[in-house]
């Protein structure tokens, strides 16, 4: 069919080309050489970084995503709308310009200098600031997948619960979650894999200082500047692949859910 | 299944937390966190002299460790220079920077950070200098000598972005003064106006501004443009990492002076005053210099030119910053918002394609 | 109940108002989350924006340069929505409704933007289309047509980017409609073309509009990929993200604050724009 033919080479061309490129990019001087060239330890370094990073802010978005849900789907209160909206924001802000507000913040001349230095604490080109940086632009996802689960959820189950004495915590735990979990697990991979692909946000604020603020983004980039393509392009392929088996197999459970 | 998941989480996250807190430059503070009979500095440098940092650091170390007993560990930044010199400023605490051009040390120091006098230093303070240059193809098929045939129609040019990248700032600072100087044939001395013109033919040919210069030079590397107007040993590290671009030397170029500077504030924060200012002055012995050529760079110490020669023709017309008056002229004359770049990139719309 | 007069009017999810405490604990944390992730930082940088007053915002965000950049981040989006629209719509509708061999990793390959960080999209689309390649030379000597380091290679960026934000909005919508009226209006002599305009297409528009807004305002501060492959010339290829960048590592920082302003109020207005629209649908199918 003509219609299919015209999908199929459309996304060929888009999808495919670039990253059989990039695949055989990496592997031009051979599967040792890529390895090899993964096994530095810088490279370790940045990854180790990356990983660090991105379990953490999975984290505490899993925590507070849920909490910030739970609330704007079973409240209400003035300004609920407002916030709603804002919710969404980060989805659409460049990451230069979150990289940038932070700096305004936590820079040595930022509004919260002097608090900072009074505490002896390092946001800016220290890893918290790229933490922060990559807390912000994976916000919206855990809500986003959250709030329709949540508004799905069947509530009188909860509520038969409430009448038999159980507590808010027991009834979250053992009929809100189990109904939202596939929910849950979807947003918490899109948003480990937003933050596997960090770059602008953590290049301005955290200045991809070797040994200190680099991550794997970061890395590939310079490795590029330094003309390590063989190592760019390997790192790039690593990334890739391990986002990508994350959300395939989480839109594999999603589909078997459903 | 729930309760544990979420007491998983709970205990992963409390983990996590004290994990940050205690092991990880996350929990560092600015003070020198590295153990003792260590000392961990921190370099802020340009792009360009990647590899001859790369080759000069080991040999520090080890040279380090032979006179002290310490164990002396690098954390390394490489980005254009004006973007270094704004992270410092901004919060980035290198115990030492390596800038390409004294107007950014200057920004540095005018924040309070730099409070002794580092032109005291030997060559005034100037640890290496270059050249501006031309990258052409293999062969030279357009058969570029010289500026003025940057301007001929059809030529693609790529010079990084004054903004961010010290190299750009030269690469203007030079066109501008070969055509002020009368060596730009077709552009009389002394005319400010004709030298604008120029300025202005020549930016119509630019195909890609990048944010620093080594990222100019690898996407002449990959095939961009005709001609990269960079640093001379910029060049020189491409070849000697197999490209197969050719240098030409203009008749008419500045000398480009890079200083390196210990940051006052941040070495007496993190207590490394004594190393860091053993690694600048590490840079300006016979043996570093000898290095800083093996890389490109010309080297201000008169012994090490000397033998160096023949890897460094002269240059025909060789002027330098105090032709414009010094940075602190050049800086708002060409690059402030009345500045004759600013204004002149106004006039350029769109490309010659 | 749902009035504020009610002391029950809080407890939506519970029926003891004992548990009211419960919940001023829960939405302070949320709020609090909120406000040091979102507010905080979006308040500053307003602050830092009108620093100088507003006409000098108003100067920056119109300075030719910061002008034009704005203008060809917008342009570029829109003409990336557009092709995304079609293009999306289409792959939703093969998915849906055609069995062919490798449908399933098609599917899955429709997937794989998500998962690639932006800078490895720049730089994979240099290695294939850069000037030194085979493709990128082939299409500049035989057609002059440069991909990177021109704008089509920012749309290009883009298209791979937001891929697939219009075929998964479209997708469950597509195969949850109820096929009878088509092949009724089949029976009676319309044309294929004729029942996808009149009776396929009408209920998609609602999805098949928010995928593209989403995608919109996805690409609006794209930075990672346009960064390697657009070039960045002022009045040219410069993107107002790239512009930031460039102003917040240079002296004028009033200027990444104005521009950046301007971004983030395209992008409220582009997330604002998607949930009227959501809620109107809601409001029309109940």
């Amino acid at each position: 069919m003509v219609l299919t033919g015209l999908v199929v080479v459309y996304i060929g061309f888009l999808i495919l080309t670039p990253l059989t490129a990039l695949v055989t990019g990496a592997f031009r001087e051979g599967l040792a050489a890529s390895f090899y060239s993964l096994l530095q330890p810088n490279v370790l370094s940045a990854f180790g970084r990356t990983l660090f990073v991105c379990i953490l802010v999975t984290a505490l978005h899993a925590v507070f995503g849920m909490v910030v849900a739970w609330v704007l789907v079973r409240h209400e209160f003035p300004g609920k709308r407002l916030l709603d909206s804002l919710i969404d924001l980060p989805f659409a802000i460049s990451p230069v310009v979150v990289g940038y507000m932070l700096l305004l913040l936590f820079g040595r001349r930022g509004l919260l200098a002097p608090i900072l230095s009074a505490w002896d604490i390092q946001v800016a080109f220290a890893l918290p600031g790229v933490i922060l940086a990559t807390l912000f632009v994976t916000f919206p996802f855990m809500v986003r997948e959250l709030v329709p689960v949540l508004k799905e959820a069947d509530r009188s189950q909860e509520r038969a619960a409430a009448t038999l004495g159980a507590n808010g915590f027991q009834i979250f735990s053992r009929i809100t979650f189990p109904a939202i979990r596939w929910g849950f697990f979807y947003g918490l991979t899109l948003t480990f894999a937003r933050a596997l692909g960090e770059f602008g946000a953590a290049l301005v604020i955290g200045g991809g200082i070797q040994g200190r603020t680099e991550t794997a983004t970061i890395y590939i980039f310079h490795a590029m500047e330094e003309r390590q393509y063989i190592g760019a392009y390997s790192a790039a392929v690593l990334l890739g692949l391990f986002s990508l088996l994350m959300v395939l197999s989480s839109e594999f459970l999603k589909r078997r859910h459903e | 299944m729930n309760k544990p998941i979420l007491l998983l989480l709970a205990v992963t996250l409390l983990v996590l937390l004290a994990g940050c807190s205690s092991n990880s430059p996350a929990g560092s503070n600015g003070a020198n966190d590295a153990a003792p009979g260590q000392v961990k500095l921190i370099l802020g440098a340009y792009t360009t002299p990647r590899e001859a940092y790369r080759e000069l650091i080991p040999i520090f170390q080890q040279q380090w460790k032979e006179k002290t007993g310490q164990e002396v560990s690098f954390e390394e930044s490489y980005q254009g220079s004006g973007a270094q010199s704004r992270a410092i400023i901004e919060g980035f605490e290198a115990d030492i920077a390596a800038l390409s051009l004294a107007a950014d040390i200057v920004r540095i120091e005018n924040e309070g950070l730099i409070t002794h006098d580092w032109r005291s230093k030997a060559y005034q303070g100037m640890v290496s200098t270059s050249i501006v240059a031309f990258a052409v193809r293999p062969g030279n098929p357009k058969g570029i000598r010289d500026w003025s045939d940057l301007a001929a129609p059809g030529v693609e040019i790529l010079t990084p972005n004054p903004k961010t990248s010290g190299g750009a700032m030269w690469n203007i600072l030079a066109l501008y003064g070969a055509a002020k100087r009368g060596k730009v044939p077709g552009v009389p001395a002394d005319d400010e106006p004709a030298a604008q013109n120029f300025l202005i033919s020549v930016l119509k040919n630019v195909t890609v501004m990048d944010q620093a210069a080594r990222e100019s030079i690898t996407n002449f590397e990959k095939g961009v443009g005709d001609i990269a107007i960079t640093y001379e040993n910029e060049v020189l590290v491409g070849q000697q990492s197999g490209q197969t671009y050719e240098l030409v030397i203009p008749s008419s170029t500045i000398l480009i002076e890079n200083p390196v500077a210990v940051i006052d504030a941040y070495v007496d924060e993190h207590g490394t005053r004594e190393a860091a200012e053993a690694f600048v002055d590490f840079l300006f012995t016979p043996q570093a210099q000898e290095i800083f050529a093996r890389h490109g760079l010309r080297s201000p110490d008169p012994q090490v030119a000397k033998t160096t020669q023949a890897q460094y023709p002269p240059v025909e017309d060789l002027f330098s910053i105090e032709y414009f008056g010094g940075w602190e002229k050049a800086t708002p004359e060409f690059f402030g918002e009345q500045g004759i770049y600013t204004q002149t990139i106004a006039q350029v719309p769109g490309l010659n394609r | 109940m749902n009035s504020p007069g009610n002391p029950a009017f809080f407890n939506l999810s519970k029926t003891r108002p004992a548990a009211s405490t419960g919940h001023l604990g829960l939405r302070s944390i949320a709020l609090s989350y909120l406000l040091l992730l979102l507010i905080i930082p979006l308040v500053v940088i307003v602050r830092d924006g009108l620093r100088e007053g507003l006409a000098e915002l108003w100067r920056q965000i119109t300075l030719p340069v910061a002008w034009s950049s704005i203008g060809l981040t917008l342009w570029t989006a829109v003409i990336m929505t557009l092709i995304n629209a079609v293009m999306g719509t289409l792959t939703a509708y093969v998915l849906v409704r055609y069995n062919f061999p490798g449908k399933n990793i098609l599917n899955t390959i429709v997937d794989i933007p998500l998962a690639i960080p932006s800078l490895v999209t720049g730089i994979m689309l240099v290695v294939l289309f850069g000037p030194q390649q085979a493709l990128g030379a082939w299409l500049k000597d035989a057609y002059n047509i440069s991909i990177i380091f021109a704008p089509p290679g920012i749309i290009l960026a883009l298209l791979f980017v937001t891929f697939p934000f219009v075929v998964r909005a479209v997708q469950p919508v597509l195969s949850g409609l109820d096929r009878a009226q088509e092949e009724a209006a089949a029976t009676l002599g319309a044309s294929g073309w004729t029942i996808f305009r009149k009776i396929i297409l009408p209920p998609l528009l609602l999805p098949l509009t928010t995928g593209a807004l989403l995608s919109f305002a996805r690409s609006i501060g794209e930075f990672g990929a346009i960064v390697i492959v657009s070039g960045n010339i002022p009045f040219y290829t410069q993107t107002a993200a790239v512009y930031v960048f460039g102003e917040v590592e240079s002296e004028n920082r009033i200027g990444a604050s104005a521009v950046s302003m301007a971004m983030i109020a395209i992008a409220l207005g582009v997330v604002w724009l998607i949930k009227a629209i959501q809620e109107r649908s809601r409001r029309v199918s109940i």
